[in-house]
């Protein structure tokens, strides 16, 4: 069984890094990151990856502008995607992740079981 | 005055049948003196005798015609003979004293007659002097002299007191003050205008009064103790019944009469109070007015003030809680991963296991400071407050029975359902449930009461004011006591301060009864904290049964992304 890929898409390459370990480790899934909201597309059409984490407030590019663009792409719309943000509360989401509009959040800090909770549902693992 | 009888001064003989004398005198000037004789030679001796003095002289040659010039000219002195024809001068000084006009005369009685009873008869028909004949020129003189000068007196001192009295009269008169003048049985004597005006009576009506017609009663023991006692007396306060039915508030003063030459009496000073009072009463209502808009002032500053610190710690708390979430994100993964990987000893293990609950609290602490800076709405859906307190008793339970603490609820069915947002009392719940746990740390009671009552006004704290409930509401009244310590006195007033806390570095953030109280003032209701008489604390909620607006503030974007979240599990539930 081929490994499921994941791209990473936030500005702190600190939180990029942990989450490509947590990800590795469980040695299901080949990871990439990019710490530049500019330069998600690109990685996306390189990687192709099967699921997109996004962080929602970045720098140059906002996570959501992203998703809209990936949509928008035809040859990236089949692609997952779930937003990484620190405005929604682990309160308000309850635990693991929460769907606003139709969209899969996952509030920081995240744990690692919530986000492989996470990765298992959109993937359908 | 140009009488052809009167007599001149000038040395000439007297006309002997003059028949009548002048015009009345005045008082302040010359005496008028008639001489009265039925012997010629004898009158003539007379008129010799005072002429050329400061008189006036009138004669008359008998009884009637004496009694006719008396009636007509009024002298101030008559010198009279007894014995004559046609009436003597018994009968003369006796018509005299009886006819009012002449009554005042003075009578000089002159005869041969030397006879004791007939001077005191004389006497006692009122002359004031007696001169019996022969008498030598000097004395008659100096007798009429003497009777002239009483007269004038007399008339001075009268004049005097009548001035004395108008004086008197236009000062009771002028007074402000009713004055009533009582005699001993307490009738009136006298009363000025300010007495009429005050009792609303006429004078004849007032000066008609006997002791028990005085009102009210106040009055009557009054005038009776003055009476009694001899003593100066005052009340205050009084209140005097007027005609119309209405009451007028007096100060009254009342003193004995205390001249021992007059009959006992009093004198009564009544000062109408109902201009100072409506003065006393207006300053009254204006100093309350001051001292309410003062209050009212103050607690709009002290809520400025806490808005306003609100306010901005709410948004240094966002702030900062975004600020921190990356980091934590980073450290929690970072120890998610190493766990993972490396657990190669026992000591790793508890370090690694020391550090997640550290990331724990320190995430603990950030949602709190997120949660505080977000109370600014409610999501209100009619909901029973017991499910909110029961949902909130079962996050703690686990924790309670560890540290040995019984729980005691007596929460009443009869409570209403009202708009409450679940999640937030809940919340505001769990705070105070934590609080109570956190202060009795092992072993004791948590007793949560509920119920639908009505609220007694020492239940009334500041707060519950400030939120609009009386003495006397229906509330759902809300009580969590514990067992614990109870509250530092000194820091009664600090407990809703956000960022206050009495709890252990890393057990509190210090925004739980902040965070609290506004979720319940979100919700109209009141928090009061205080210690029970039996000790340890209890935290007292009230909620109107029905919701009252309370107004939400403006709503931030976050806010609005938030609702939509809420909505969205609400709809996938």
């Amino acid at each position: 069984m081929s490994k499921k890929k994941i791209l990473l898409v936030d500005d702190e390459p600190a939180l990029t890094r942990m989450l490509r370990l947590n990800l590795e480790q469980t040695g299901r899934f080949e990871v990439r990151e990019e710490n530049h909201g500019n330069n998600a597309l690109r990685a996306a059409r390189e990687f192709r990856p099967d699921l997109i984490f996004l962080d929602v407030m970045m720098p140059d590019v906002g996570g959501d502008e992203i998703a809209e663009q990936l949509k928008q792409d035809p040859a990236l719309s089949g692609i997952k995607y779930a937003f990484l943000t620190a405005i929604v509360t682990k309160r308000e989401t309850g635990t693991g992740a929460a769907e606003i509009s139709g969209e899969t959040f996952l509030a920081k800090p995240v744990k690692r079981e919530e986000l492989l909770a996470v990765v298992d549902e959109l993937l359908g693992a | 005055m140009s009488d052809p009888s009167r007599p001149t001064d000038s040395g000439t003989a007297p006309p002997i049948t003059a028949a009548a004398g002048a015009g009345a005198s005045d008082a302040a000037r010359t005496a008028c003196v008639l001489l009265v004789d039925d012997i010629p030679s004898n009158l003539r001796v007379l008129y010799e005798s005072l002429n050329g003095r400061d008189y006036r002289l009138l004669v008359a040659n008998g009884g009637a015609q004496a009694l006719e010039i008396a009636q007509r000219s009024h002298p101030d002195l008559i010198l009279l003979d007894i014995m004559m024809p046609d009436m003597d001068g018994f009968e003369v000084c006796r018509q005299l004293k009886a006819d009012n006009d002449t009554a005042d005369i003075a009578v000089i009685f002159l005869s041969a007659l030397d006879d004791a009873a007939d001077k005191i008869h004389g006497l006692e028909l009122g002359a004031v002097d007696y001169v019996t004949k022969p008498f030598h020129p000097e004395e008659v003189a100096a007798r009429v002299e003497a009777h002239c000068k009483i007269l004038r007196l007399e008339r001075e001192l009268a004049q005097r007191n009548r001035q004395l009295e108008l004086v008197r009269d236009r000062i009771l008169s002028s007074m402000v003050e009713a004055v009533l003048g009582l005699d001993a049985e307490g009738r009136a004597s006298f009363v000025n205008p300010a007495a009429e005006r005050l009792f609303g009576l006429g004078n004849e009506c007032l000066l008609t009064r006997e002791l028990s017609d005085w009102e009210p009663a106040a009055l009557r023991q009054s005038i009776l103790r003055v009476l009694a006692e001899q003593r100066e007396l005052s009340l205050d306060e009084l209140a005097l019944p007027r005609p119309d039915g209405s009451t007028v508030p007096v100060e009254l003063r009342a003193a004995p009469i205390a001249d021992a030459a007059y009959p006992a009496g009093v004198v009564v000073v009544l000062r109408d109070l109902s201009e100072r009072r409506r003065v006393e009463a207006k300053l009254h209502r204006t100093s309350d007015e001051l001292s309410r808009s003062h209050r009212e002032l103050q607690a709009a500053q002290m809520q400025l003030v806490q808005a306003a610190k609100l306010e901005s710690v709410g948004r240094l708390a966002a702030g900062v809680a975004h600020e921190v979430k990356n980091p934590l994100a980073i450290a929690q993964l970072g120890l998610d991963y190493l766990e993972q990987v490396s657990c190669a000893d026992a000591v790793s293990c508890q370090v690694l296991a020391d550090m997640q609950q550290a990331l724990s609290r320190a995430d603990t602490v950030v949602r709190g400071l997120l949660d505080f800076s977000r109370e600014r709405a409610l999501h209100l859906k009619r909901g029973d407050i017991n499910d909110a307190i029961h949902n909130s008793l079962r996050l703690v339970r686990h924790e309670l029975t560890q540290r040995n603490i019984a729980v005691r609820t007596t929460l009443a069915e009869a409570i209403p359902e009202r708009p409450v947002d679940a999640d937030k009392l809940r919340q505001a719940f769990l705070n105070l449930f934590m609080n109570a746990m956190h202060a009795m740390e092992h072993d004791g009671t948590l007793a949560i009461h509920s119920s639908l009552c009505t609220l007694a006004s020492d239940e009334l704290g500041p707060h519950a004011r400030d939120a609009g409930f009386l003495p006397g509401d229906r509330v759902i009244r809300i009580a969590i006591e514990d067992t614990g310590p109870g509250i530092d006195p000194d820091d009664l007033g600090l407990l809703f301060d956000p960022y206050f806390t009495t709890k252990r570095q890393g057990e509190g953030t210090g925004l739980g009864l902040s965070v609290t109280r506004n979720i319940v003032t979100l919700h109209g209701g009141s928090i009061e904290l205080f210690n029970r008489p039996a000790g340890g604390a209890c935290a007292l909620l009230l909620f109107h049964p029905e919701a009252v607006d309370v107004g939400t503030a403006p709503r931030s974007r976050e806010a609005l992304l938030r609702d939509r979240t809420e909505r969205q599990r609400n709809t996938d539930r």
